[in-house]
């Protein structure tokens, strides 16, 4: 592998602590080797989306490479939506992943942590809906 | 030239979240297809949902099977983790 940037990860979720406990454990799986950012919860702590925390999170996991979404549910997906669509001051390589959350944050960071570039980092999220637990 | 190498080793421990992590970072390395298999299940080693899936448990044994260039390398470096990150009290 080249020491080149790896993607980063941002995991989007209602919940400040679900978000933190998912990216603990996705970069725990790989090892640490990739930057996994939580946004969760709204800025004064309550259960809910924050469009300024799910943009800092976005600065804090892209080093060049670019940054993959993940987020949880329903309006995590809209505010993630609509930072998308309103700012343009936000790095050029950014994709959103429709992928379960837990499965889709460990399965994009181990492709992320292999140098994988940000289309496979999405693909290999997105396969975690096919992927049986039992 | 396209080779294949196969081995079979027992789990002395369970083979959990971390591990499969590592597993399926190393399995990326290499260019050859790597499987495991764990009774009548079989997980694509470079998936560690896959690898986390199959539910390789303490005293279960796990075979590794590779087909490609680097096929016995892989085998040997799989192998390796496995036994490693299973060992009892890690």
């Amino acid at each position: 592998m080249n020491q080149a940037a790896r993607v980063g990860i941002v995991l989007v979720s209602h919940s400040a602590a679900l978000a933190a406990g998912a990216a603990e454990l996705a970069s725990q799986v790989a090892g640490g080797a990739v930057v996994v950012v939580p946004a969760g919860g709204t800025d004064d702590g309550r259960l809910g989306t924050s469009i300024d925390k799910v943009r800092d999170a976005i600065a804090t996991a892209d080093s060049g490479a670019g940054a993959v979404i993940v987020p949880d549910l329903g309006s995590s997906v809209l505010t993630v939506r609509a930072l998308l669509a309103e700012d343009d001051t936000l790095p050029g390589l950014l994709a959103v992943a429709d992928a379960p959350f837990v499965e889709g944050a460990v399965a994009a960071t181990i492709a992320a942590a292999v140098g994988s570039d940000i289309k496979a980092v999405v693909a290999a999220a997105e396969e975690a809906r096919n992927a049986r637990k039992l | 030239m396209p080779g294949s190498s196969e081995r079979s080793v027992t789990l002395a421990g369970d083979l959990h979240a971390r591990p499969a992590g590592s597993l399926a970072m190393a399995a990326a390395g290499f260019e050859s297809a790597i499987e495991l298999q764990v009774g009548g299940s079989r997980a694509d080693a470079k998936s560690v949902l896959a690898v986390m899936g199959i539910g390789a448990a303490s005293g279960q044994e796990v075979t590794v099977r590779a087909t490609g260039p680097d096929a016995e390398k892989a085998v040997a470096a799989i192998t390796e983790i496995i036994l490693d990150a299973t060992k009892v009290g890690t």
